[in-house]
């Protein structure tokens, strides 16, 4: 998946839950309110819409940050350049 | 019946390998496995020639349990205790945690303590009575993310206990559970050092639990005469309170 798709996936997801969308790559997670369990969503979305398996230990959530950190694992994961 | 021969999954690391040279400087006969051998068991082979017996391999194959528990009654002429404490750790949001693992956390934190337990009650219930102390967790009482399955395995051997209480509790054998809170192991290195100070802060006695604060309890539930039976006893510096 392009990185564009998935950072329009993540924004529907704060959308939904009548948080600001509108966010940079640069944004720090908790400055946004995007949660383990978003991401958890996040990553359900892009298997579905990649039609590839994506699982992935808890471990290295912990260390992700800001927006650009989650698109960079969610491309790595599902194998995308 | 030998009253001395203790049987202690999984001692060779960790808590287990705490539980080991314990039970053994009380003079017991100690019987262990786990899947890869360590130099302290190798050390502890020198050490108690004729009280210490080590195995190497994974309790998911049940053939290779049965055979071992097999050795120890002939080896010692009966089984007094055992601990059941070999188990792996989980670290992933469910939703996103491979079919594989969660099959994993089941066949060697849930089936092989019940199937070790059943072979080794078989030959108690010969013998004449036995102790078994299952080490659960914190986790099989409270809730913690990223802990589903792990916790669900944890909480099915504390209602294992229980139900095996009731069971054999006539017959001279009593099942206990020590649930102890997190503590710096192996198992919980996935644990940021963030979160083990959030938990060391939440705890009353401020510091996290170490082994050697579960050999009090362990001596109660292997040794003394109590009349305790199907409990499950949390050391976890009142964390959980
Ligand atoms: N650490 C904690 O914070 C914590 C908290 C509460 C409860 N507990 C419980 O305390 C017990 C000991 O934990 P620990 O932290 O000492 O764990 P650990 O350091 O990871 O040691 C686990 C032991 O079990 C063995 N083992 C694991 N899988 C096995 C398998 N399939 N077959 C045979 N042996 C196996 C390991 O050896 P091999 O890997 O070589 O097989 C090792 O000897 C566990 O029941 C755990 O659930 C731990």
């Amino acid at each position: 998946m392009k990185r564009s798709d998935i950072l329009q996936l993540l924004q529907e997801i704060l959308k939904r839950q009548g948080k600001p969308s509108d966010v940079a790559e640069t944004a720090e997670l908790s400055a946004i309110g995007f949660r383990s369990l978003d991401f958890s969503e996040l990553a359900l979305r892009v298997e579905t819409a990649s039609g590839r398996p994506l699982t992935f230990d808890a471990a290295p959530l912990r260390a992700i940050r800001t927006v650009a950190d989650v698109l960079d694992f969610l491309q790595t994961a599902s194998g995308q350049p | 019946m030998n009253p001395n021969a203790v049987i202690i999954s999984g001692g060779s690391r960790g808590l287990g390998l705490v539980l080991v040279k314990h039970v053994l400087a009380r003079g017991c006969a100690v019987a262990t496995f786990a899947r890869s051998a360590t130099p302290d068991m190798a050390a502890l082979a020198k050490e108690f020639p004729d009280r210490f017996l080590f195995e190497p391999f994974d309790s998911a194959n049940t053939a290779a349990m049965d055979t071992f528990v097999g050795k120890v009654f002939a080896k010692w002429g009966g089984i007094y205790g055992l601990v059941n404490n070999a188990a792996i750790g989980q670290d992933h949001l469910l939703a996103n945690m491979p079919v594989e693992v969660i099959g994993q956390l089941l066949d060697v934190n849930l089936k092989a303590p019940i199937l070790l337990t059943r072979a080794v009650v078989r030959r108690m219930l010969l013998g004449g009575g036995g102790r078994i102390v299952n080490i659960t967790s914190i986790c099989g009482q409270r809730g913690y993310a990223a802990l589903t399955v792990y916790s669900a395995t944890k909480g099915g051997m504390d209602a294992f206990t229980r139900s095996l209480a009731r069971e054999l509790g006539g017959r001279g054998i009593w099942v206990n559970s020590i649930a102890p809170g997190f503590f710096p192991s192996a198992m919980s290195s996935s644990l940021a050092a963030r979160q083990l100070d959030t938990i060391r802060r939440r705890t009353p006695t401020e510091r996290l639990c170490k082994e050697e604060d579960l050999l009090p309890v362990l001596d109660t539930l292997l040794f003394a005469e109590s009349n305790i039976t199907g409990m499950t006893y949390v050391v976890d510096g009142g964390s959980s309170i």
